[in-house]
């Protein structure tokens, strides 16, 4: 990031990209191309304008709904023609706008950043290392005159030394010069966010990498156990709660839920919203939740409307048949659990999956095989029921099946994340909240020329010298 | 005390933090003006009563909060009207930070609105408490957005700090066209072009007086959508449609809604004049043309009547005052402060609690992508600063261009994209 060359050795002004000495490639080549790329790759120029180009990319993506954000339940190939138009929603499907952060452009892109971070920072970090551990400590008066603050006052240097580390300076000597600086450590800051920001992009290309980032999701029904694939344990949905406000407003989504193992149950917890379980690796999250006719009691009846036997069907799984008397059971011939009869073949069928219209089609059948007539219910219209023969059906009530949905994410590249993240903050802290301040004094005739150079907080370095040479700090401008 | 007591005082003391900046405001701007006019004479201590003032509103608006935090039962940043208020705070939070490391008037003056403004614009919100939805019930709530707030507080003052560079720089450029030089003397001081600002390309030139304008008319709009805003929702008008109750006139109806299904303005104009796009959610855009609209005839009667014709940014530039090198030092001060505050609440918490609520740390939902835009174009501004060549002007251009990031993250990407931080949203 800081780039040295971009100053003068001799007088510490601003002076622009210096030409640095290159080894003579035999005349173009590999040596020269690569030559070329590294000094391409080490320019702040470069490193700005591919920073630009990420964020530019990164709108564009925010602007197009994203394949995995929007909430229709069509695919992508029917969806962006109707939201943007035949033309326009096949061009940036075309273009990979509709995926842009897992694009190859935009992968190529921060590429380009990672190599641009890497150059640079290699470029610069040696020769600042060198610069910081062993300075040059005797200049000549028109550098120190030429620094960005200056002064000139009486006195001695062993003086002025033993002032200057008092106030916390490391302080060299070398004949007539003396060289001081404090907060040094601050200029290693931006490599440290550098070395973090690495950690990051290697943890974010991690999570391509299938066995690293393994997600499942889960819907379970109440006091029902679920075997999550690609894992050797099983959940548990003991019972999940919504609560609400009067006016419908969900206050909270709990899911009592345990993990079993080889027919063992190992732990329960309650999964909430932001209070994930934990197992194995796993993290386990309530995401969602579903209600839908569960079971339904159904009543049959003899034809004078006596009730001959009571029967809890499932709606998501009728039995093939079920018991109706010691001779008599009911099979089922058919079940719809959303009932419609199609258009074009005229014959009935199932309008969705979910079970919004169930219908039960049965037939009686005695000890002998002999059939007793025939009945048939939906579950929805009470009063819809029909029979031919000695039994009829009737529905009681149906009790609802609550369900839960679970996400369970094992992500192995975040304690990569993690850690680059606080290498970057470590890094931010030693960059912003420590200066580098460095002050060249040179005795000139019993008078002292002092120089001095703040890498930031110029001001703070105004006031501390002023301070230190015991004058007053004047209005304006407080050091802190 | 009773819930209901603790949200009373919370609005008594939030309009006392709201006079006290309009007190300090006023009082900057006339340490700037008065100084000017009596060429430092008089007026010389106004700037010290207004950085009091604005302690003390700071202070009270820092208990509005609390009172609101205890009255409502969570932490006062769940809802447009709780976080816009929020972010005025901590916009005045970071400036007293500053103010009190570079004792410059003349920022006041510049920041100082900015807070008044942001409080104002908060008003256009419904302020009801609302209870928590499970996905905001989380002890990152106050740490993700209180952090990422003050950070973006500080890069608010870094805008200021900005704006006045550019407006500072230029208003020497117009002393040096008029005197032929380009040394002013400001109080005792000599003032100087900054070396890197003194020879411009002409397409720069252009660009940059154009750049400003167009700032300064994106202020109009805001202002003129507050405006709007207040006066409508106070004088209680309301059109209903199936899905959405506008406040304005509907002049852009919901997508498929007929022309002039809701009668007409003044027995001329049909309303809905047209039907929204499929893209846009015709309330959004039918505040979006009146905000146009206003910020158009306040940019106009600003550069007409105070102005006297000349562009705003001239204008102001000739009355703007201070040291073109502090006022740089103090953007990227703040910009030094508020990058990590940034980076820490409103990108690591930020992901922290992702991992904890949705179960993956990144989601490229609208409001995380551009809070990452955000966080770049500062990254921008950092490297920038060091490129030879490209400080100054340059520099100071994208301090303003990402604080206009952050507001689109804050209020923009509510209004115009739809994502997982959408419950945020507000009415309007």
């Amino acid at each position: 990031m800081p780039d040295e060359s971009n100053f003068c050795p001799e007088c510490g002004r601003s002076v622009g990209q210096l030409e640095r000495p290159r080894p003579v490639a035999g005349g173009g080549g590999w040596a020269d191309f690569l030559d070329k790329a590294w000094d391409f790759f080490a320019s702040t120029r470069v490193a700005v304008v591919l920073i630009a180009l990420v964020a530019a990319a990164s709108v564009l993506g925010s602007l197009i709904e994203q394949e995995h954000l929007y909430q229709d339940w069509r695919p992508p190939e029917l969806y962006y023609p109707v939201r943007y138009g035949p033309f326009w929603g096949n061009l940036y499907m075309r273009l990979g706008l509709t995926h842009a952060y897992s694009s190859a452009w935009y992968a190529t892109l921060i590429l380009l950043v990672v190599i641009s971070l890497i150059i640079c920072s290699l470029h610069r970090l040696l020769p600042l290392h060198r610069m910081l551990t062993r300075p040059q400590v005797w200049k000549l008066p028109h550098f120190v005159r030429h620094q960005e603050i200056t002064h000139e006052v009486a006195g001695g240097l062993a003086d002025m030394e033993a002032k200057l580390r008092k106030r916390g300076y490391k302080v060299l000597r070398e004949r007539e010069c003396l060289y001081a600086d404090r907060g040094r450590l601050s200029r290693y800051g931006p490599y440290i966010i550098h070395v973090g920001l690495l950690i990051v992009a290697f943890a974010a290309v991690g999570k391509a990498v299938p066995a690293w980032n393994q997600t499942s999701d889960v819907w379970i029904p109440d006091g029902q156990t679920v075997k999550v694939p690609d894992t050797n344990f099983a959940i548990t949905n003991y019972k999940f709660t919504m609560e609400t406000l009067p006016n419908g407003m969900p206050t909270r989504f709990a899911t009592d839920a345990a993990i079993a193992q080889d027919g063992r149950e190992i732990k329960r917890q309650t999964i909430e919203v932001n209070k994930p379980m934990s197992h194995l690796g796993w993290e386990i999250y309530q995401t969602s939740w579903r209600e839908e006719p569960g079971v339904a009691y159904v009543r049959v009846n003899n034809q004078t409307g006596q009730m001959v036997t009571n029967l809890a069907v499932d709606l998501r799984q009728p039995e093939q048949e079920y018991r109706i008397t010691d001779q008599v059971k009911m099979v089922i011939l058919a079940y719809y659990h959303d009932f419609i009869v199609d258009q074009q073949t005229q014959q009935p069928a199932n309008a969705s999956f979910e079970i919004k219209n169930p219908v039960i089609m049965a037939e009686f059948i005695d000890h002998q095989g002999k059939s007793l007539g025939r009945a048939a219910l939906m579950i929805r219209a009470a009063d819809k029921s029909y029979f031919t023969g000695a039994y009829g059906l009737a529905v009681e009530r149906v009790e609802t099946r609550w369900y839960t949905a679970l996400k369970l994410h094992k992500d192995k590249t975040v304690p990569f994340m993690y850690a680059g993240l606080a290498v970057v903050m470590v890094g931010m802290v030693i960059t912003f909240f420590l200066f580098h301040w460095q002050v060249w004094v040179r005795e000139e005739r019993g008078r002292l020329l002092i120089g001095a150079r703040a890498y930031k907080n110029k001001f703070g370095l105004k006031q501390d010298l002023k301070r230190l040479l015991g004058m007053d700090a004047g209005e304006g401008t407080t050091a802190i | 005390m009773t819930q209901g007591t603790l949200l009373t005082a919370s609005a008594w003391l939030l309009g006392l933090a709201f006079a006290g900046y309009l007190a300090a405001t006023l009082l900057y701007g006339a340490g700037v003006i008065g100084g000017r006019i009596s060429r430092g004479a008089r007026f010389a201590r106004a700037g010290g009563w207004a950085t009091n003032a604005h302690l003390l509103a700071v202070v009270l608006h820092f208990l509005a909060i609390l009172a609101r935090w205890q009255g409502a039962g969570h932490w006062p940043t769940s809802n447009m009207y709780e976080f816009i208020g929020f972010m005025a705070f901590t916009s005045q939070l970071a400036f007293q930070v500053i103010i009190r490391m570079y004792r410059l008037t003349v920022l006041g003056a510049l920041v100082g609105p900015l807070g008044v403004f942001l409080m104002a614009y908060s008003y256009v919100f419904p302020p009801k408490v609302q209870p928590l939805v499970p996905a905001l019930k989380s002890y990152w709530l106050p740490l993700h957005v209180s952090m990422a707030a003050l950070g973006e507080g500080f890069f608010a003052v870094a805008f200021g700090a900005a704006l006045l560079y550019l407006l500072r720089v230029r208003g020497l450029e117009l002393a040096a066209e008029a005197g032929g030089q380009g040394n002013v003397a400001v109080g005792s001081e000599s003032v100087t072009m900054p070396a890197a600002d003194a020879r411009q390309s002409r397409w720069e030139r252009t660009w940059g007086l154009r750049g400003m304008e167009i700032l300064f008319y994106f202020v109009c709009v805001m202002a003129g959508f507050t405006l709007l805003a207040l006066l409508f929702r106070y004088a209680g008008f309301q059109w209903l449609f199936a899905n959405s109750t506008y406040h304005l006139p509907p002049m852009i109806g919901p997508q498929f809604e007929p022309v002039g299904s809701k009668g007409d303005l003044f027995g001329l104009i049909p309303m809905p004049l047209f039907a929204a796009p499929s893209w846009m959610r015709g309330k959004h855009m039918n505040t979006l043309l009146y905000s146009l609209a206003v910020g158009a005839l306040l940019y106009w009667a600003v550069r007409h009547w105070l102005a006297k014709g000349q562009p705003i940014g001239d204008w102001l530039a000739r009355k703007a005052g201070g040291d073109p090198e502090l006022l740089d030092e103090i953007s990227y001060r703040a910009v030094a402060i508020g990058y990590p505050v940034f980076t820490l609440g409103g990108l690591v918490f930020a992901m922290l609690w992702a991992k904890e609520a949705w179960g993956d740390y990144w989601f490229w939902d609208p409001k995380e992508t551009w809070a990452l835009i955000a966080w770049l174009v500062y990254s921008a501004y950092l490297h920038i600063r060091i490129t030879h060549g490209w400080e100054g002007r340059r520099s100071a251009w994208l301090a303003v261009l990402g604080f206009g990031v952050i507001l689109f993250t804050l209020i923009g990407v509510n209004l115009l994209i739809v994502g997982v931080h959408s419950y945020a949203g507000g009415d309007l």
